[in-house]
């Protein structure tokens, strides 16, 4: 990787004796857009904050392109932000808006006209310049205060959950448009959310965190394909946690049956949670041709449109339950029915191990 | 994990820009001017109640002395009986007037409410004399008090009940509109009978509407200055003790005495006040729905009859002030004439003390609103000095705790002093602008907080990273999204500015002599016509600024109906 655009090391915050951000470290590249994503109260404002330097950090740095500016005032750094309120001013016109910025840089009024009216068809509101804020949408006025973030042509681009007061309509059609803003003007950003659909579907890396720390930073695949905790698996998609026991090295016992799986660093006979999400559980019906199988009730059948839910245990799984979701085509044609047994399988490559023990919420 | 963290990471000190030392230093002037004009000179008063004429330390030999003398010490009683008897008839009257304009279908609802706040325009002296006009030796209805005096008791609590009954109605208007009509609902359908009603959802939901009103109440009359020295004839009080003390005696450290019992109330009053104040807020849940009356013919012509009765009892004061202050001789010679406020004759005030009077009130008015926005912005919205901040927000609350004759005694005592570098302001406009602004510095300061957390809290650090310097979002963003409550508080100082009494009484000087006090010196020369034409002005001044304030809002309002949510 080359040298990062952001270098974050060793972040705490403390608010008296609650430590609020635990020692994170992350890199961040020239024109990626990275989410923060965790539950509520995890730290991510917080550490939005810290890199703004509206609340500056207990301990650790912060270089922007090679510059330690962590312990500048925000005024001193270059960066652009978007609330969730907007925070637009509602008594200066959309246009005043965004040119605020510039007017304290004593720029000519011809070029700040010219940049306002460049920003105002960016975000497709050439218009509206004459408008108050009160006269707008929600999702107008999020663009407006997007593009009064983007007038100054800030280095960062922050973002702390731009979308969440706009309804779902408007939201995930604000979300593309503010991808590919992102992607045009190669704009490095950070963005909050909490919204794990929107991290996913926006963001080139995510961070996890929770309370406090990082969990697992990666790209949206890593993160759901490759969970790093246990953590990062329960809280990202839909998981099956279940307690099983290493039998052997690559073999585990879940309930009755015996599964084959990618075992690192776990001794033999510890007890381990095995991780599987729902869309990975195959389901052969009566037939069962499979290494890694075993057999199953269906004790539950929700139709969910596309695919249904099912809800397994007895059998083998004794009385553990597993979740599996089923496209609607194959279940049609495995006729699958309530009470009946049906035989399962879960490639190995799907299973995934953490220790036990710790389990959030 | 994170402790050894912070044994090996040095902890990171934030570097100040020019924003933050502005704040910073700003915060820090403020601070220092609430505990120059405030903190210092009300530490030296408590000093001074521990010292003797000479200025040697002499422990609580004061407090002996004063507690050793029953003529004195009878003032407690008295202040505390007058007091509790006006504040029962104030609170009785004023939730029955809240009760009529918030509960029941009585029509003129709107003018009753204007009416009520009238006695607000005038200061306290001015009841006073229209008792002594109604009820005095040459009274016009002298005979219904059956023989008993207006001297006294009797005229201070009539007094009282006057000039604070719109004090208590406010905040019982404010408590009583915020009721559930959801369970207003449930009760009735439950079967119970309007009484029932009454007694298990209206009382207690205004409970501490009630209490904070109660104390508001008799903090006002014990602490008033205006209405017993006017009508209280040989009936010590504590308030007009002080005065005596001070003014008649020249005795400070007996008047300091005083002044530290004065406080007790109050500060009393003060911590029972914020607390249901919280509690009031509280007990405001978001998803309460408001409380539409219906029409009931016997409860709504009683409450009329009330309201009436109450508009009445209010006109009649101020009828018989205004009528005093036209009639020629009274009670021999009623014909009316404007020689009354020729003031040229009159002993203790002229137009002179009028036009200071406008001049202080005005200056008070600009230049509080002023300090009180910049200190409540600094308060509420600078990144910096987080201890200052708080600091100085417990500081702008004292006011609230500090009746304006000790106010007034303890600048005596600090601007007065010997060898103090401010000593020039002592006997000048400055001072009583200053005494006033510190006298009602709190209820404005708490306005302009309320104005300024309904802003977005973001309006800052979206400035900072527009790399734009805050006083330019100050004034261009927060100030005119502020301007309807900074004229607010233009306006509250402008009126108590003009009308108040009490911490001015000790300050003024030949030069800067006012309007209130000269209607207490006029009345106390015997010219009481003219002291009441002076109250009349008075009245008829405040009346006009504030019809004034509300065309200017109305105004605002139209030009920023614009970008405001509709
Ligand atoms: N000024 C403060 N004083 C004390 N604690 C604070 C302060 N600000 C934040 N916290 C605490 O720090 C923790 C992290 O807060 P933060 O706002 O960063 O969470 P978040 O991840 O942004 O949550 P959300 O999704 O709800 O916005 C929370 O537990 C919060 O209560
Ligand atoms: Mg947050």
């Amino acid at each position: 990787m080359s040298t990062p655009y952001l270098r974050i090391r060793n972040l705490t915050k403390r608010y008296g004796h609650f430590t609020a951000l635990d020692d994170v470290s992350i890199d961040i590249v020239k024109g990626e857009l990275i989410c923060f994503l965790g539950p509520s109260g995890c730290g991510k404002t917080t550490l939005l904050r810290a890199i703004s330097g509206l609340d500056i950090q207990t301990h650790g740095t912060v270089e922007q392109d090679g510059r330690d500016i962590s312990a500048l005032p925000p005024a001193k750094r270059d960066f652009g932000i978007v609330f969730q309120s907007y925070a637009l001013f509602q008594n200066l016109t959309v246009a005043r808006n965004i040119a605020y910025g510039l007017e304290n840089r004593k720029q000519p009024r011809a070029v700040i006209q010219q940049r306002v009216k460049e920003l105002l068809e960016l975000i497709g509101l050439p218009d509206s310049g004459n408008k108050y804020p009160s006269q707008l949408s929600g999702g107008q006025q999020q663009r407006v205060a997007l593009a009064r973030a983007l007038a100054v042509s800030p280095g960062l681009l922050l973002l702390d959950e731009p979308l969440s007061a706009l309804d779902a309509k408007v939201r995930i059609h604000l979300r593309d448009e503010i991808k590919a803003l992102q992607r045009r003007l190669g704009l490095t950003t950070i963005m909050i959310t909490h919204d794990q659909e929107e991290a996913i579907g926006m963001a080139d890396r995510i961070v996890v965190m929770s309370n406090g720390k990082i969990e697992q930073v990666g790209t949206p695949f890593e993160i759901y394909h490759q969970p790093a905790s246990l953590f990062v698996a329960e809280f990202i998609g839909a998981m099956n946690l279940l307690p099983a026991t290493l039998v052997q090295q690559g073999e585990i016992q879940l309930g009755q049956a015996r599964l084959t799986c990618p075992v690192d660093g776990f001794a033999t006979g510890t007890t381990v949670r095995a991780a599987v999400r729902p869309e990975d559980v195959v389901c052969t019906g009566r037939t069962n041709g499979h290494a890694n199988s075993f057999e199953a009730e269906v004790q539950e059948l929700e139709f969910m449109g596309p695919y249904f839910w099912l809800s397994l245990g007895g059998g083998a799984l004794g009385e553990h339950r597993l979740r599996a979701q089923l496209p609607r085509q194959q279940a049609r044609e495995l006729d699958l029915r309530l009470r009946e047994f049906t035989h399962l399988h879960i490639p190995a490559e799907h299973i995934r191990l953490f220790p036990d023990g710790y389990r959030h919420g | 994990m994170a402790d050894t963290l912070a044994i090996v990471l040095p902890r990171v000190r934030p570097r100040l820009g020019r924003d933050e030392w502005l704040m910073g230093g700003s915060l820090l002037v403020l601070a220092l001017y609430l505990t120059v004009t405030l903190l210092i000179p009300l530490v030296v008063m408590l000093s001074k109640s521990l010292e003797d004429r000479h200025g040697v330390f002499v422990g609580l030999s004061n407090f002996v002395r004063y507690f050793g003398n029953p003529s004195l010490t009878a003032a407690i009683g008295n202040s505390l009986w007058v007091s509790a008897l006006a504040t029962l008839i104030v609170v009785t009257l004023a939730f029955g007037y809240a009760y009529a304009l918030t509960r029941s279908c009585i029509p003129f609802k709107g003018f009753f409410r204007l009416l009520a706040m009238v006695p607000l325009l005038a200061p306290s002296l001015l009841s006073a004399i229209a008792l002594i006009y109604l009820f005095g030796n040459q009274g016009a209805l002298k005979s219904w008090l059956f023989g008993a005096s207006i001297y006294g008791p009797i005229g201070i609590v009539m007094g009282s009940v006057f000039w604070t009954f719109p004090h208590a109605l406010i905040i019982l208007i404010t408590a009583l509109s915020t009721a559930d009509a959801r369970l207003y609902e449930a009760s009735e359908s439950l079967g119970a009978s309007a009484w029932r009603t009454f007694t298990t959802v209206t009382l207690p939901g205004a409970r501490y509407g009630l209490i904070s009103a109660t104390f508001v109440t008799f903090t006002l009359v014990i602490t008033d200055f205006g209405v017993p020295k006017v009508v209280g004839g040989q009936f010590n009080m504590l308030a007009t003790d002080i005065y005596k003390q001070v003014v008649g005696q020249q005795n400070f450290q007996m008047g300091a005495v005083v002044s530290l019992i004065l406080l007790l109330p109050a500060l009393l009053a003060f911590f029972v006040e914020r607390w249901a104040q919280s509690k009031q807020t509280s007990a405001l849940s978001s998803r309460a729905v408001p409380y539409q009356p219906k029409p009931h013919a016997t409860r709504d012509l009683a409450l009329l009859g009330l309201v009436s009765l109450v508009g009445i009892l209010i006109l009649g004061i101020l009828g018989m002030a205004a009528f005093a202050s036209l009639a020629k001789l009274w009670p021999y010679n009623l014909t009316l004439t404007l020689h009354h406020y020729d003031f040229s004759t009159a002993d203790g005030g002229s137009w002179a003390s009028y036009f200071n009077s406008i001049r202080m009130a005005f200056y008070t008015a600009v230049f509080g609103s002023v300090v009180v926005f910049a200190g409540a912005y600094l308060v509420e919205k600078s990144r910096v000095a987080k201890a200052l901040r708080t600091a100085t927000h417990m500081l702008a609350l004292i006011p609230m705790a500090v009746p304006g004759m000790v106010l007034g005694l303890a600048y005596i005592f600090f601007f007065n002093a010997p060898g103090n570098p401010l000593q020039f302001l002592y006997g000048s406009m400055a001072i009583l602008v200053l005494v006033s602004i510190a006298h009602f510095y709190t209820v404005s300061h708490l306005t302009a907080l309320t104005a300024l957390k309904q802003l977005d809290p973001e309006f800052e650090s979206v400035s900072a990273s527009l790399r734009t310097p805050f006083y330019r979002t100050l004034w261009r963003v927060t100030t005119p999204m502020c301007l309807p409550a900074i004229l607010d508080i233009a306006i509250y100082f402008f009126i108590n500015a003009m009308t108040t009494v009490s911490a001015v009484v000790f300050l003024y000087s030949p030069a800067t002599t006012l309007a209130s006090v000269a209607v207490l010196n006029m009345d106390d020369a015997g010219d009481t016509a003219a002291a009441a034409a002076m109250a009349m002005l008075i009245v008829v001044t405040a009346g006009g600024v504030r019809l004034l304030h509300a065309w200017l809002s109305h105004w605002l309002h139209q030009r920023t109906q614009a970008w405001r949510q509709r």
